[in-house]
């Protein structure tokens, strides 16, 4: 019995992108801080992107600020004017493939726009929103 | 004869020397952009920082500046900028050893370093007193323009600024065009 689970877990994990372990990572750790945690949400995702809060150097901003509100749009740091590409996916391959990069991103724009770190549950949300548009 | 050999004899030895002049110049120019110590961990800060805005040329800022720079990147100018702890040394190390005063630098930049007052410790580039002196006759308009945004945006005038040379000749102001003094 215990070949077979083994035999069918193995591929899964290796054919899964470096985005799907994270987001189970975030889903574990979500689950311990949050009891009535049920899933992420790209609706709740949506809403933390998309939603203007007092951020960097006090000014109200969004992530659609500099990331517009199309994921598959490019974008303009609108403190420096660099162009950001676009964030889909679906526009941009190359986009949640390096996971130190998606990790320091989260980071820093969370910080950005809420002055804080999000937590795994509001993270998971926001990839989940991004993988899906 | 000797009369008209005489200014013959003059004109070319002062062509001469125009020419060991002009070899002079190109060799600081070449040398002020290509010399670079480190130069395989160049790289690694071109990426790390130009996610957000050019990567300056190390040449700009003195050694103790950088150091600085590498130590509060959670608080970048108002902005987490920090980086994995790694890297981060990596970056300094290129840093600090093309820095302005680790190094013999030429042209502006070493206007720029004699410029700063050896008991401060300047973050910006554009806060140098020969930066400010360069640029203390361009129209707040234009920096403050959409293209442009702010003096830490080099490239929105400069165009080869990415090769370290912000020559006159190069400089277009959007929304105006070249720029003589």
């Amino acid at each position: 019995m215990k070949k077979i689970i083994l035999v069918t877990v193995v591929p899964i994990f290796i054919s899964a992108a470096p985005i799907d372990g994270f987001l189970q990572q975030l889903e574990a750790q979500a689950k311990k801080e949050n009891l009535n945690f049920s899933g992420f949400s790209a609706k709740r995702g949506e809403q933390i992107f998309t939603s203007k809060h007092i951020g960097k150097r006090g000014k109200k901003i969004s992530c659609t600020s500099c990331h517009t509100g199309d994921l598959k749009a490019t974008g303009e740091n609108i403190f420096t004017g660099k162009k950001i590409k676009p964030l889909s996916p679906k526009a941009n391959p190359k986009r949640l493939q390096n996971l130190k990069k998606v990790k320091k991103w989260l980071r820093r724009n969370f910080k950005d726009v809420y002055k804080r770190e999000g937590t795994a549950q509001e993270k998971g949300d926001v990839l989940l929103y991004i993988l899906k548009n | 004869m000797k009369k008209i050999i005489l200014p013959i004899l003059i004109g070319a030895i002062g062509v001469t020397f125009a020419i060991a002049d002009s070899d002079k110049e190109s060799n600081i120019y070449a040398k002020k952009t290509l010399t670079k110590q480190n130069a395989k961990l160049e790289p690694l800060y071109k990426k790390e920082c130009s996610e957000c805005h050019m990567a300056y040329q190390p040449e700009f800022l003195p050694k103790r500046s950088w150091k600085k720079m590498m130590a509060t990147l959670s608080d970048h100018f108002g902005t987490d900028a920090t980086i994995d702890k790694e890297d981060s040394k990596k970056i300094l190390k290129y840093l600090s050893s093309n820095a302005a005063d680790s190094k013999r630098v030429y042209g502006d930049f070493r206007k720029f370093l004699k410029s700063i007052p050896k008991d401060k410790t300047v973050m910006k580039i554009s806060e140098i007193p020969y930066f400010k002196k360069e640029h203390r006759e361009i129209p707040k308009k234009f920096i403050a323009q959409k293209e442009v945004k702010s003096f830490s945006n080099c490239k929105a005038c400069h165009q080869k600024a990415d090769s370290g040379d912000y020559s006159e000749r190069d400089i277009n102001i959007p929304n105006y065009g070249r720029w003589d003094d």
